[in-house]
């Protein structure tokens, strides 16, 4: 850090900056915890003792993360006064670093949405257009990192919800590997495809993050071991011969003129390089979509039937046990998230599981089995991001389906429990890039390589 | 009690109704090919049994208790306050 701003000035400036700023980005500011912690940074570097790469680094957590004695919202009325009682691994790791946490983010209620217009905290603006949704779900996260109100931001990915708003905002959002990163105390949307996800301006910085946030944890058991992906592991590209992209992403009316011609031209890029460039099939946008969503809102329902204002939460006392805890639920949860739980309830009632539930299952296996097929041709697959520019304010909310269509890009790689990086180049609204399993470091050397090549 | 709950009891979400955008991501679903129907054949998911967590009770915080307290919807002499529980 440079020694010409003291710690405490920087994170008053920051806070300062999150307290004024019109995007709509905020749910609390953490301004007195920290400003207490800028003091004891300062206090460190005047006493000449060595501080931590992410010492004093400013950083903001979506609304979803538990932090001890904060409020966690959500975004939803139902926990809008609900205080978190314990800390989630991935945001403790990072406070052991000495990262500061200023704000709790914006972003859609339980993290559904794709435009962060579904919260009680009013629609995120976008950072580049304010007359255009911020992204969603994780988009005060995205603006905030995209304007300089924080040095990074801590989304959470379950479709593309870092991805997505780090397209439409220009900056660069990584879903690792599912279980690289812990889940504990991440308030649990589709648990098997939850990921903590880092949103930053610079490849390096979400390195840096990525490497503090990940481990096996014994509270989440789908947590594993990784190796630490060092700076200089991700500076060749020597060992990436072939990528591969989904011509049917491509070759489709659904998609914007001017992401597919930029695209396409990015693909010539590559190939000017010498890298293979091979154009893969893929399952339709409507199967991947109806696939993530079928299994999506079956994990929601399940994860949200605790939500019933009997231990916490915001009550709304009927005449007996059973219509206390409907007119809670119906009363506090936005439409979006109670279309979803209804949906989770049909696909999981008797009847309808064997026809749609498990066929999703079945459906989500054969995603994954072309996965592993592909990424013995190619050691890299890239995307776009999604099909079209961010919609106006509004729009999202009108048409839900629409909406989920938009997830077109991104959800498969869900699925497929991928490493994928969201880069802020080569369309308008960035493009992917992903890896095999386990291979986060191969994502962003390739990262790395195209910041120079497109 | 009836055998057949319809989707607001299930949800417990009063006047809930199948809504008509989620309902064509189900039809998706159900014209969709898979080359295998069979969920029991799903084993990318699962986790290993060699490697689950020690089976201990792990006393928490006080602070973690105070909070879980103050969040308490209704409280009364330090005791969580719930509804009377209907007989059916």
């Amino acid at each position: 850090m440079n020694k010409d701003i003291t710690c405490t000035a920087l994170v008053q400036e920051k806070l300062n900056l999150l307290q004024q700023n019109t995007h709509n980005t905020v749910n609390t500011l953490l301004d007195t915890l920290a400003l207490d912690l800028a003091a004891k940074v300062d206090a460190k570097i005047a006493n000449g003792e060595t501080i931590g790469l992410l010492e004093g680094i400013p950083f903001g957590i979506k609304d979803v993360y538990m932090v001890q004695g904060t409020y966690t919202t959500a975004s939803s009325d139902l926990l809008k006064n609900y205080k978190s009682a314990y800390t989630a691994t991935a945001i403790q790791k990072l406070l052991d670093a000495g990262a500061i946490p200023l704000v709790k983010e914006n972003c859609d209620s339980f993290g559904h949405g794709s435009s962060s217009e579904n919260t009680i905290f009013g629609a995120v603006k976008n950072a580049i257009n304010p007359d255009l949704v911020g992204g969603g779900s994780s988009g005060g996260s995205a603006v905030n990192v995209a304007k300089d109100y924080t040095i990074f931001s801590i989304g959470g990915d379950t479709g593309g919800s870092v991805r997505q708003p780090a397209g439409y905002n220009n900056v660069y959002g990584l879903k690792p590997t599912y279980g690289r990163i812990s889940r504990y105390g991440l308030m649990a949307y589709a648990s098997s495809t939850d990921c903590v996800g880092p949103i930053a301006k610079s490849i390096e910085d979400i390195r840096i993050v990525l490497n503090v946030m990940s481990g096996k944890d014994i509270k989440d058991q789908t947590s594993y071991v990784s190796a630490e992906i060092t700076q200089e592991a991700i500076s060749t590209t020597d060992n990436i011969k072939t990528v591969g992209y989904f011509k049917n992403f491509i070759e489709t009316d659904a998609i914007d003129a001017k992401i597919k011609s930029d695209f396409l031209e990015t693909i010539e890029k590559i190939k000017a390089k010498g890298i293979q460039v091979k154009a893969l099939d893929f399952f339709e946008s409507e199967t991947l979509v109806s696939t993530y969503y079928t299994l999506a809102m079956a994990e929601t329902a399940s994860n949200l039937s605790r939500l019933d204002g009997t231990n916490y939460g915001n009550r709304i006392e009927s005449d007996n046990l059973k219509e206390t805890y409907a007119v809670t639920r119906s009363e506090n949860f936005s439409e979006e998230t109670k279309r979803r739980i209804v949906g989770g309830n049909q696909v999981l009632s008797q009847g309808f599981s064997d026809e749609i539930y498990l066929k999703g299952l079945a459906l989500r296996d054969n995603i994954a089995n072309n996965f592993e097929n592909d990424f013995q041709e190619v050691d890299i697959i890239i995307s776009p991001v999604t099909p079209s520019t961010p919609p106006k304010i509004g729009d999202s909310l009108k048409n839900p389906h629409a909406m989920y269509l938009s997830d077109a890009y991104t959800v498969g790689f869900s699925l497929g429990q991928l490493p994928t990086l969201t880069i802020p180049q080569g369309t308008t609204t960035g493009l992917q890039i992903t890896a095999a399993k386990h291979n986060d470091e191969l994502v962003l050397k390739f990262a790395n390589f195209l910041k120079d090549t497109i | 009690m009836s055998k057949i709950m319809t989707v607001d009891v299930l949800s417990s979400i009063k006047g809930a109704q199948p809504s008509e955008a989620v309902n064509k991501l189900f039809e998706v679903i159900k014209n969709a090919n898979t080359t295998n129907n069979n969920a029991f054949n799903n084993h990318n998911n699962a986790l290993s049994l060699n490697d689950l967590r020690d089976d201990l009770v792990i006393d928490s915080s006080d602070t973690e208790k105070q909070i879980i307290i103050e969040n308490f919807p209704k409280e009364k002499n330090g005791y969580l306050v719930v509804s009377k529980v209907i007989e059916e």
